[in-house]
């Protein structure tokens, strides 16, 4: 077996522990896969219900009822796929001094880390495929073509990739931080409202969206939502928003590089 | 394969931390103003390790032995001196490096907790790429000789703490690596567990010849297992030779304790002469003989008073031990 198969079967026994790890808990799984879908189906879809009860023809913004329910179902789609992995582990192992056993094994902590991803990214696929299915047999939503739908998944599947690698980031900044735990849930709430998470961009005042386009945050969820909702299908466009993610995720990936290089040298292994 | 397996010289680590007044005002003034408190952990530490030796690192809690530990394995980085470990600079952490050592912490579980044992060796397999024979046969040996072969398939998590400690020693053997770190490994354990344990070391490190550096605060861990004692006291290596030297650290005397059916009296001109440590109700004395004079005192004790039992120490090392850590000075005067 050449070197290169003998990584690649690294990585997959690393994917299937991790698996092993992350369904360990069946109750815990099975919440994990009923709670979100729940939280939106009674909070969400009521509360839209709720406004737009009674004007079958009120538009809000470019968006009547139909349409906003299909906003928010993509963007509950979107954050399962690509903002499902909390990393919030990363932080606590190595302030608990639990990477050590990573630091000795010939299995470096980023790629156990990036393969332990990796197996959360298949489950939550799964269970995101089994939401769609259901939603689509209820007939809540509608799926754009096929090649917009698979462009959008592609394209979410880079969302994933560029909140892995900034999540890493606030998790190595446990090097020096004694609790980042803040610092992380803060990023959370301001990347989910100003990336049209909570509601579409097109509500919010023109100038702030002005300058929303020079940051990444659009292209985490109001972008993706655009292309499965069919509104974004131009090539120049929909290529647009690949490019800045790909972008973002190399320099926060070479950043990540650079800090761990530094951190490592603080590392103290608390209790060994 | 005498070239040293280990070399250390003048090495050294600091640890730097901020002094935090109490409470909540402290809390707020240390964010301003940060006090910062150095602490030399480990200071010069000069030392060789050949292949096949077991070294035991003694030392009192927070002495620097599991920094040094850090240091060899390359998770932490030195903060002076040099440090190799089989040629290579153990912070640089060259997988190749990681491929020949191992280390197993008697206090912290490098298993992994929701999974049976057998699939944290699987995984271990691959890390290390160790074929499937090779594989198999160190398994089953090894399983064997710790006999815990009906335990490799139940969750790590149900396993009692002596149970996971073997499969942590043989998580970290599988790939038969030449440098072995043994920190406390059999710390908390019931004695049975303690000398299956140390069995299965000893006869790992005769069929392997690999080198062993453990540390342990039980003395019969030391005593069972290690040629070659290194002390540390506050960072600074303060003895390194033969197990034999370390006991002699404090002169060449023998302990002897007798117990009496009757008290006895301690002005007696037997005992003038003697190094005597009696009990309260003066039926116990402990006698410090010089070893040339052993035999001539003890025989003469039993013939001439009531002596129901006598027994020499066990573990002279323990009491050395005890000495030096209740007085570190004793140590600077030995060795000027």
């Amino acid at each position: 077996m050449n070197q290169f198969l003998i990584n690649l079967d690294k990585w997959w026994i690393t994917i299937k522990i991790s698996w092993v790890k992350h369904t360990a808990y069946r109750l815990n799984f099975l919440l994990q896969i009923l709670g979100p879908a729940i939280v939106f189906l009674f909070v969400k879809y009521n509360l839209w219900s709720a406004i737009y009860k009674g004007q079958p023809d009120l538009v809000i913004k470019g968006f009547n009822f139909q349409d906003m329910i299909q906003y928010h179902f993509w963007a509950f789609v979107v954050g399962l796929v690509a903002q499902g992995h909390g990393a919030w582990n990363l932080a606590e192992d190595i302030r608990m001094g639990r990477i050590s056993s990573y630091l000795i094994y010939p299995f470096n902590f980023w790629e156990f880390h990036t393969a332990s991803w990796i197996s959360f990214q298949m489950i939550q696929i799964f269970i995101t495929t089994v939401t769609l299915l259901i939603f689509k047999s209820m007939g809540i939503i509608q799926l754009p073509g096929s090649s917009l739908f698979i462009f959008g998944t592609v394209y979410t599947l880079f969302i994933s990739c560029f909140w892995f690698s900034i999540q890493y980031l606030t998790g190595l900044i446990s090097f020096w931080l004694e609790e980042t735990w803040i610092l992380r849930v803060s990023l959370n709430i301001v990347a989910t409202f100003l990336s049209g998470a909570i509601i579409p961009l097109d509500l919010y005042p023109e100038a702030l969206v002005k300058i929303l386009n020079y940051t990444p945050f659009p292209y985490l969820s109001y972008y993706p939502i655009q292309i499965f909702m069919g509104k974004i299908s131009s090539p120049m466009e929909l290529s647009l928003g690949i490019a800045i993610i790909g972008i973002w995720t190399l320099a926060l990936t070479y950043i990540n590089h650079l800090i761990w290089k530094r951190g490592i040298k603080l590392y103290t292994a608390a209790g060994m | 394969m005498t070239a040293p397996l280990i070399q250390t010289q003048n090495l050294g680590k600091q640890f730097v931390s901020f002094k935090k007044l109490p409470g909540v005002m402290g809390s707020f003034t240390s964010f301003f103003k940060r006090n910062p408190i150095i602490k030399n952990a480990v200071e010069d530490f000069t030392f060789t390790v050949k292949a096949g030796e077991i070294v035991g690192l003694l030392g009192p809690n927070g002495a620097g032995k599991t920094t040094l530990m850090k240091m060899f394995t390359g998770i932490i980085v030195p903060s002076h001196g040099e440090l190799k470990i089989l040629g290579h600079n153990p912070w640089e952490r060259d997988k190749a490096l990681r491929k020949k050592m191992a280390l197993v912490m008697g206090q912290k579980s490098q298993l992994w907790w929701d999974i049976p044992a057998m699939d944290s060796f699987l995984l271990l397999q691959k890390y290390y790429e160790i074929s499937d024979e090779q594989f198999e046969e160190r398994i089953s040996k090894m399983s064997e000789l710790l006999g815990v072969k009906d335990l490799l398939h139940i969750h790590v998590r149900k396993l009692s703490l002596g149970e996971r400690m073997k499969m942590e020693l043989m998580a970290s053997l599988l790939h038969n690596p030449d440098v072995i770190f043994l920190d406390e490994p059999t710390i908390g354990l019931d004695l049975v567990a303690q000398e299956n344990i140390r069995h299965f070391i000893k006869q790992y490190h005769e069929e392997n010849q690999c080198c062993i550096i453990i540390t342990s605060h039980y003395m019969q861990d030391v005593q069972a297992l290690c040629d070659r004692l290194v002390l540390i006291f506050d960072g600074k290596k303060s003895f390194d030779g033969p197990i034999e030297e370390f006991e002699h650290i404090l002169g060449h005397e023998k302990s002897v304790t007798f117990n009496f059916s009757c008290p006895q009296d301690p002005k007696h001109s037997f005992f003038s002469s003697l190094n005597t440590k009696w009990n309260e109700e003066l039926t116990q004395l402990e006698l410090r003989i010089e070893e040339a004079r052993l035999r001539e005192v003890s025989a003469q004790m039993i013939q001439d008073f009531p002596v129901e039992d006598f027994q020499t120490e066990k573990l002279p090392i323990e009491r050395v031990m005890k000495e030096l850590m209740n007085n570190p000075d004793l140590l600077r005067k030995k060795s000027p």
